[in-house]
Formats: structure tokens, C-alpha cells, sequence
């Protein structure tokens, strides 16, 4: 083979640029799914990736139950107390959905519904790259999903969006990601802007958000929802919290940073928007 | 050296690639060090081509970069043909102008893992992505953590070289 490669070497760089062309071409022409080529080989690599994601799972599972077991211990007796507290609003709100539902037949109005279908995935493998914030996730284009769908955790809160669907799998840009846009909205205020990635945040586990009106009374703590504008995604998807507003180098322009809810670290099982139906 | 004796040789590099493999898409990557993981799939080539030569390391970087475009997310194909050219220079380097030891692949690891960040940079200030301060805080302690695995790939590979390398199965 050293013969060969001795003999053949340029070859070699010969192919090489034409299989690069050849992937290059095929991804772009494929849009949001995978290539073929990358289709196979995430297909080919599944089992390791899946075996090596329970493994780690597990032993994060164990690291965490040996090492942080006693703020796991508060934080079951603040969830405890949280959960007597929210059982006494859901009685209260029980009372005030009937009087809102009796209202609404009074006056004639619209049912407001949030309607979703969803799909539950596994993450299999997180971005190997300091240049991206990526999750890959068990499931692909035979389960449904596509790209553009957003991706959320058991409670409600944003993940990501799907960037790339292979047939078994699926690659989404985490919220911190520098290809994130998205419209945000503060729930205080009701201030708009664009949330958005950025290379340093991204290292910080933060997002921007951008474009804020002039008028806009921001305060640390401040909750940040996906505003669902232009209907490409839903509205009323959590983000985070905002840590501090600051103006840009020109000091023209102010932007928030915003303090993702979602612990990307720690997260094994998301769910897919793969549809949504919002009468607001 | 038979044909039988080089698929042996490159079946043993190809199991030495799988650990270095599954650290950097696996295992690192849950692992980060003040937010920054290193890249280890460069190293194993330069490792490759420094010991053994310039079209040997063309082939290994050639398959490296398949496997690094294919498996990762967010491949657009350039990396196949850089990891080519990379193994290909490193292996010419190595053979005439320094020597293969350890030391010169330090030196042609930090050359490799800087041009590749070097790309990274004139790509995002090319679509205005960031500014170039923003853009060295993530590339300079990549580079730097990632050079701190360099003992670690080099030594897999040594091994591998010492037990199949060269012409040692001839």
C-alpha cells in the first residue's frame, strides 16, 4: 500500500478534493436533511453512539447521586413545597377556567388553545466542536421531524431548533447556538426583539437579545419567551431570564443577555415540536 | 511488505483512530474545560504522518477527514481534502525537514491546529459573524487544550508504529 500511495499520491489529494466537492455539493443540495453519505455513517456509527451515551448517562446519573446528594435532598423539599403550592393553583384555576369558559360562552369570544404534537427523542451525542453548540438526537425523518421543528423539554422550555434531519437521527442548534434567530419577547414589558448567538456568550452558555426598542425597561431576572412571530415558530416557548442589558461597541444599539433555562449539560430526553396549532 | 501485512498494519491504526474516535465525539465533549473542548481528530493525523510519511499520512488524513465530515454535524466536505493536505505536509515536513519524533509533532499539530482555527476565524469575520478578539478567545484555548492532548494520540500511534509500522511487517 506504500507502493501504491508512494506512486498514487497525488491521486490521493486528487480524490480527496473531489470527494469534497461531492459532499459539499450533496449537503447543499439537500437543504435541511442529511447527505447520503452522512446518512450511512451516522446510520453505521448509531450503536456506538447510543451505547456510549447510556454509559455516560449513567455514570453522570451516579457522579451527581455521589456527589451532589445533598443539594439533590433541598432541592427535593423545594420541590415538595413548590408542588403543595401549585396544588392549591390548580384548584384556584380549576374555579376561575370554569368562570372563564362560562364568560367566553357570554360574550361569544374565540377559545384561546395551544396545540402540539409532539415527539420524544433521546440525545445521543453532544457538539464535539468549540465553534457550534449542537445536540443529536435519537430520532429523524421517520419519526417525522424536520428541520425548522423546535425542540423543547418536559417543561416546556426551548431547547433548540432541528438544523438537520437524517433518517434515524437528527442534529439541533442549541438556543446558545451562533446560528440561532429567533424572535423573543420580554413578558413584563411585552418588548420585542431577536434573540440571537454569539461566539463568546455561546462559551458562557448565554444568548443575546438583540434589536431592543428604545422604550424597553429591562431589570435583571426579567423572563424571556419566544415571541412566535411571522408563525415560523410557537410563542410563548420559555427561553430564560435576562442577566443585564448593555449597548454594543457603537453604543447605538442595546441588547440583553439572556440566561438560557434549559442545563444543556444535564439534559437526556427532549421533545420535538412536530406541529402546532395557537389561537391567541 | 504483502498486501496481507498492510491491511494488518492499517486495521491496527484503524483501531488506534476508534478510542481517539469516541474521546472527541463522546466523551470530551461532556468533559469541558472552562467551556472549551479539544480536537483531537487533527492530532491523529499528524501523529500518522509524522511516523509514517508523507502519502501514508494522505491516506490516514483522508480517511480521518471522511470520518470527522460524515460523523460530525455541520460537514460541508472541506475537511476531507484539508486533513489530506495535512497529513501529506506533515509527512513531507517530518521526513525532510525536521525529524519524526515527538517534538516535531508538537510543533506540526500546533501548525495544523492553528491553520484549522485560523479558517474558522477568516470564515466568521468573512459573513461578520464576530470580531476578531471574540473570535481568539475561543480559538487560542482550543488550539492550547487540544496541543495538551498531543502526548496522549502520539503515544497510541507510537505504539501501534512500534508493533506494525514502517515495514516492520515485511
Amino acid at each position: 500500500m506504500k507502493d501504491f500511495l508512494r506512486r498514487n499520491g497525488i491521486w490521493l489529494l486528487i480524490i480527496a478534493l473531489l470527494l469534497s466537492i461531492l459532499i459539499g455539493v450533496s449537503s447543499a443540495l439537500m437543504g435541511g436533511n442529511a447527505d447520503p453519505f452522512s446518512n450511512l455513517v451516522t446510520t453505521v456509527t448509531a450503536p456506538v453512539r447510543n451505547g456510549v451515551a447510556a454509559v455516560g448517562d449513567f455514570f453522570q446519573g451516579v457522579s451527581r447521586y455521589v456527589f451532589r446528594y445533598g443539594e439533590m435532598e433541598e432541592q427535593i423539599a423545594a420541590l415538595e413545597e413548590e408542588n403543595a403550592r401549585l396544588k392549591e393553583q390548580i384548584r384556584e384555576g380549576e374555579e376561575a377556567l370554569q368562570e372563564n369558559e362560562q364568560l367566553r360562552e357570554l360574550l361569544d369570544l374565540r377559545e384561546k388553545r395551544r396545540d402540539f404534537v409532539f415527539e420524544s427523542a433521546k440525545i445521543t451525542t453532544r457538539s464535539a466542536s468549540n465553534w457550534q453548540s449542537t445536540l443529536t438526537l435519537s430520532k429523524g425523518e421517520e419519526s417525522g421531524i424536520q428541520a425548522g421543528n423546535c425542540v423543547v423539554t418536559s417543561s416546556g422550555v426551548l431547547v433548540g431548533v432541528v438544523s438537520e434531519v437524517g433518517s434515524h437521527s437528527a442534529t439541533v442548534s442549541t438556543v446558545i447556538d451562533t446560528s440561532m434567530e429567533m424572535g423573543g419577547i420580554i413578558t413584563r414589558t411585552n418588548s420585542a426583539g431577536v434573540l440571537e448567538g454569539d461566539f463568546a456568550l455561546m462559551q458562557e452558555g448565554k444568548l443575546r437579545l438583540s434589536y431592543l426598542p428604545d422604550e424597553a425597561q429591562l431589570v435583571a431576572g426579567d423572563e424571556v419567551l419566544t415571541s412566535g412571530r411571522g408563525d415560523v415558530y410557537p410563542s410563548g416557548l420559555v427561553v430564560g431570564q435576562v442577566e443585564g442589558v448593555f449597548s454594543d461597541a457603537s453604543g447605538m444599539n442595546r441588547y440583553a443577555v439572556v440566561i438560557p433555562e434549559v442545563e444543556l449539560d444535564t439534559l437526556v430526553e427532549v421533545f420535538v415540536i412536530k406541529d402546532f396549532d395557537i389561537v391567541e | 511488505m504483502t498486501t496481507r501485512d498492510q491491511i494488518h498494519k492499517w486495521f491496527f491504526y484503524a483501531l488506534g483512530l476508534f478510542p481517539v474516535w469516541v474521546l472527541d465525539a463522546y466523551v470530551l465533549n461532556r468533559l469541558p474545560v472552562f467551556g472549551i473542548i479539544p480536537m483531537l481528530l487533527p492530532l491523529a493525523v499528524v501523529s500518522v504522518a509524522v511516523l509514517e510519511g508523507a502519502y501514508a499520512g494522505a491516506g490516514f488524513g483522508l480517511a480521518v477527514g471522511l470520518l470527522w465530515e460524515l460523523s460530525y454535524p455541520g460537514g460541508f466536505g472541506g475537511l476531507v481534502f484539508g486533513m489530506t493536505l495535512a497529513g501529506m505536509a506533515v509527512g513531507a515536513v517530518t521526513q525532510y525537514a525536521l525529524s519524526q519524533t515527538f517534538v516535531s509533532c508538537l510543533l506540526c499539530s500546533a501548525a495544523v491546529l492553528g491553520v484549522l482555527d485560523g479558517l474558522q476565524i477568516l470564515r466568521a469575520l468573512f459573513i461578520q459573524m464576530d470580531t476578531l478578539d471574540v473570535l481568539l478567545q475561543v480559538a487560542v484555548p482550543e488550539v492550547l487544550l487540544s496541543l495538551c492532548w498531543t502526548p496522549v494520540v502520539y503515544l497510541i500511534f507510537r505504539l501501534i508504529h512500534r508493533r506494525v509500522g514502517g515495514t516492520r511487517l515485511a
